[in-house]
């Protein structure tokens, strides 16, 4: 075999030097025997002349073609999206089942908790061994921790072994890639991190002389030929791993024999230029070992994850051997579909393995016991978060090139938090089916939810039906805000603490304004009451439209214009009046990015959806930082605050409560336009902030308001989720007192209609009421002239 | 100039830390478990679906503002606390790494291990002044005086934080030259 084979090697380097030494010999004997020859012999040169020469073009092609498709990039390599990695602490907030669900989304598998990538759950108890990883701020090395979880919270958080510490990353969980054209996906891996006994085990199968022959096998190809007569067709390949490599590589499927010509050329050629070290790691790298859905499952770096949920260096030999047996036909062998063949084929890559000596008898007997040890699916769907990765493409669209992303290996590190997308994504689909019930009129929505302070896009639901890639109303649907817009209105007026404070009557009556060109345009109240004069808490926590119009006409549409703009919003806003009652039309994006600011006393916190993007080594190429910028009062925009809790506690969004339990303190508002053809609800706790909007997609009425509509789908979301309740620090300049709203005045905290309010310094009332009103003031002021 | 006043401020806002591990935990949110108390125990597999289906098995259509006034028996203040949460151990374990990763020059994997510290205690002042600091290293003074202020917003009445905080923004926006503003963050500091 070997000797075989050093004739292919001594065969071609002749052919390829031939070109010049064999040109003269054949150009002489032209020359100077001439015409004497029979005319056959020299037909016969010329063409055997002209043969040689267009082989030796023909390997000098293919030697160029093998060598620049090898030499340069070898692989595109699609870039991974990752979830933020889970943070593991005492105090951590995540309940049992979400840490579950959160360790099976990133490839854990339940086991005994010591093996890496394995976890042990008891009730509440968790033992948990890491895989390690390496971020750009440090290596989180491989530990085994033990926890408990106890009222949605980690407790007893100890590293058992490992490096210690209090706090400890989880690796994150792939959500995604962005994928070549081609489709194919892949794990690179480097022979130093592949398992000498996985590449003797696939040797032995694939290509017993790999180290000893120069690219094809001529004794496997005859003895191949002879059975391939005998049956009449090709039944048998003779085909060694560099001729493999090469088919995957270079060439397409197709069966004839010019195409083994080239591969076995080309084989040669490769073998010429190449390490044989460096055409294993290629074709560990190359071979196709499966598909999921359009993605190919490419190298047994990304088998191992795909089949088994491991990293390649932590296979068993089991598990080697069927990644092995599967290289002669991976949809044949899937050992998901097809296990009983899988089982069979395994089992022989382990006599296989036996009988060479690659492990024990014993070893075998073991092996061959076990189950095959495929994780049910796949670690992680393709597309499991259309939505989410719509808005982080968009995002790095701003900054990179989509080839790049698409091959250069790119890790995209998001903020995307999937147990909160998984409470997001109930919520929406449960109350949309609820509130459709027997009525025919079909029902869409969005929810956004970010990260109160830091402004991080934790879920992102476009639509019903969260598996759906097509129109994503977080992004796209921009629709008038209704009544969203009015805590803008009365930050804009707080921030003139001379003229208005929380308890200011406003009046709820109703008016008409006319326009220069004549047109009238009389609002409305949503229940058509009139009130009088209200405070002006009382006006925002019940949304009333008069008080809210009348209040923005006299602060000025361009002031409240600029302050939506220095909360984020970036186009164009009508200064028409009706702007006042939310005209103004937005994405729910862009509600929760200018909701943001009112969420986090007045300082914008540009939304992120990425927070660093590294090369495919881990290198840093870019870092989305947190920004925080003041663009409001804090003292004004906490008067704000209050009434929106106010709003949930006894306004517009008081239902909330029915689901979500009172210790929850939140803070929101709801958003309603004409016939009920928006319904929306903004609002936040002390950890999250989440907008969402139900509606039409025709746009068509409904019979909803943002309290009937957005509200249930929020609260549904809110009771789902562990989190720290809504208690704004009291900022610089505020003093709370007990006054009495309707009569303007400070009182007595223990009277029947006090209410403790919070002030700009200075902006309080100056009157004093004693529990019975006016009347009683002056019996007040005469028993404190006698007492003090 | 700016690096000696600036020494003086890092090393106060060092010290605030190390004196908000010392004091006592402040104002504290309040966290609530997801479900219903009896789910504490053992928390069961969200979504909850049977969850206060019975007495409210859906919102009925109600109109956007209270049908009747005067339901005010359900009536409970809106919340607020006096400070902001105090550090956790977790959250502390971090700042020190920053600090030492500032110590060692390498700001950006310091403002990586401070943005971690920050998603774990958001509503800390103290966070916030360590990422003021880190910003400063960076000579990005206009994102130091953000941060400086937003911790300052959760400063609250704890005075050594406020005194700490107002002092750190007087430092950054004399560096900016800022100087009427750094007069009057330093006069803030003195009357506390």
């Amino acid at each position: 075999m070997a000797c075989l084979t050093d004739a292919g090697i001594r065969y071609n380097p002749a052919m390829k030097k031939s070109a010049s030494p064999k040109k003269s010999p054949k150009k002489n004997n032209r020359k100077g025997k001439g015409a004497r020859k029979p005319w056959f012999w020299q037909l016969f040169l010329r063409v055997f002349f002209i043969g040689v020469v267009l082989l030796a073009g023909w390997m000098v092609y293919l030697d160029a073609v093998v060598t620049s498709r090898f030499e340069g990039r070898r692989f595109e390599v699609p870039s991974r999206v990752y979830a933020r990695p889970l943070e593991l602490y005492d105090g951590a907030s995540v309940s049992s089942g979400a840490l579950q669900r959160e360790l099976e989304l990133s490839g854990y598998r339940a086991g005994d908790g010591r093996k890496a990538g394995t976890y042990r759950r008891s009730g509440g108890h968790f033992e948990i061994s890491t895989r390690g990883f390496l971020f750009t701020d440090g290596l989180e090395p491989r530990r085994r921790l033990s926890l408990n979880i106890y009222g949605d919270r980690v407790q007893e958080f100890r590293v058992l072994s490992g490096d210690p510490s209090p706090i400890v990353r989880l690796e994150p969980a792939q959500i995604g890639g962005i994928y070549p054209a081609h489709k194919e996906d892949r794990v690179l891996v480097q022979l130093d991190d592949v398992p000498d006994l996985f590449t003797d085990v696939l040797l032995a199968v694939e290509d017993r002389n790999f180290h000893d022959h120069h690219g094809v096998a001529p004794l496997s190809i005859a003895r191949a030929m002879l059975a391939n007569i005998r049956a009449g067709r090709i039944v048998q390949g003779g085909s060694t791993l560099t001729q493999q490599l090469v088919k995957n590589f270079f060439l397409t499927r197709e069966q004839t024999l010019l195409r083994k010509g080239n591969e076995a050329l080309m084989s040669v050629l490769l073998e010429l230029h190449y390490e044989k070290d460096d055409i294993l790691e290629t074709y560990l790298n190359e071979v196709y070992l499966g598909q999921a859905g359009t993605r190919a499952i490419h190298g047994f770096g990304l088998a191992s994850q795909f089949y088994f949920g491991e990293s390649i260096r932590d296979i068993e030999a089991h598990q080697v051997a069927l990644l092995v047996g599967m290289v002669k036909g991976p949809s044949y062998y899937n050992p998901r579909r097809h296990p009983e063949r899988a089982l069979s084929r395994r089992n022989l890559v382990i006599d296989v393995m036996a009988e060479t000596g690659l492990i024990g008898e014993e070893q075998a007997a073991r092996a061959r016991a076990q189950p095959l040890g495929v994780t049910d699916r796949a670690s992680y769907s393709e597309n499991r978060y259309p939505a989410y990765i719509d808005l982080v493409r968009r995002h790095l669209a701003r900054d990179y090139k989509q080839e790049d992303l698409q091959s250069e290996g790119l890790r995209i590190f998001t903020t995307l938090d999937p147990a909160i997308q998984y409470a997001a994504e109930f919520s929406v689909k449960d109350m949309l089916s609820r509130m459709e019930g027997s009525s025919d009129t079909v029902l869409e929505s969005a929810l956004v939810v970010t990260s109160r302070d830091s402004g991080e896009v934790l879920a992102l639901v476009g639509g019903r039906d969260p598996q759906y890639a097509g129109f994503n109303r977080a992004l796209d649907a921009r629709r008038p805000i209704g009544s969203l817009i009015k805590p803008f209105i009365y930050l804009t007026a707080l921030q003139q603490p001379e003229r208005y404070n929380l308890i200011t009557p406003v009046e709820d009556t109703g008016f008409s304004l006319v326009f220069d060109d004549g047109r009238r345009w009389e609002p409305k109240n949503y229940d058509g009451e009139e009130r009088g004069l209200v405070p002006l808490h009382k006006a925002l926590s019940h949304s009333y439209n008069f008080p809210a119009v009348r209040v923005g006409l006299d602060v000025g549409i361009d002031s409240v214009k600029s302050t939506l703009q220095s909360f984020g919003v970036t186009t164009g806003i009508s200064e028409y009046p009706s702007m006042l009652l939310g005209s103004v039309a937005m994405t729910p994006v862009t509600v929760a990015q200018i909701y943001q600011g009112l969420a986090t006393s007045g300082f914008n916190t540009p939304l992120r959806t990425i927070r660093q993007v590294t090369d495919a080594q881990g290198e840093a190429l870019s870092r989305y930082r947190l920004k925080v910028d003041q663009v409001a009062d804090p003292a004004a925009v906490h008067l704000v605050q209050y009434v929106m809790q106010e709003t949930m506690q006894e306004g517009t969004g008081r239902s909330v409560y029915r689901t979500v339990p009172r210790e929850l303190t939140l803070a929101g508002k709801t958003g309603t336009t004409d016939d009920g053809r928006d319904s929306w609800f903004a609002g936040f706790s002390g950890d999250l902030l989440a907008v969402s909007w139900v509606g039409r997609d025709d746009n068509g009425p409904t019979s909803l308001t943002g309290a009937t509509g957005a509200l249930p789908v929020w609260s549904r979301f809110m009771s789902q989720v562990p989190q720290h309740g809504f208690s704004p620090v009291v900022p610089d300049g505020v003093k709370y007192h007990w006054v009495n709203p309707a009569e303007g005045a400070l009182t007595d905290e223990h009277c029947e209609n006090a209410r403790l309010v919070p002030f700009i310094t200075g902006s309080e009332p100056e009157i004093e009421v004693s529990c019975g009103g006016n009347m009683e003031r002056r019996i007040r002021g005469w028993f404190e002239g006698l007492f003090q | 100039m700016n690096k000696h006043t600036f020494r003086y401020a890092g090393v106060m806002a060092l010290a605030l830390v190390v004196a908000g591990c010392a004091s006592a935990p402040g104002g504290g949110s309040i966290y609530v478990p997801a479900g219903d108390s009896s789910s504490r125990d053992e928390a069961p597999e969200p979504p909850q679906t049977s969850e206060s289906d019975g007495d409210e098995p859906r919102v009925e259509r109600k109109s956007e503002q209270p049908e009747e006034p005067g339901r005010e028996e359900e009536y409970s203040s809106p919340s607020y606390q006096d400070e902001g949460d105090a550090l956790s151990p977790a959250a502390r374990s971090l700042i020190k790494r920053a600090d030492s990763l500032m110590a060692a020059g390498d700001t950006q994997a310091a403002l990586a291990q401070l943005e971690r510290a920050q998603r774990i205690a958001p509503r800390s002042a103290a966070v916030y002044f360590k990422l003021s600091e880190a910003y400063v290293a960076q000579d990005q003074l206009g994102s130091a005086e953000q941060f400086t202020l937003k911790g300052l917003s959760l400063a609250g009445s704890d005075s050594s934080l406020q005194r700490a905080g107002w002092l750190l923004l007087a430092d950054i926006r004399r560096a900016r030259g800022n100087v009427a503003g750094a007069d009057q963050a330093e006069a803030r500091a003195a009357n506390l």
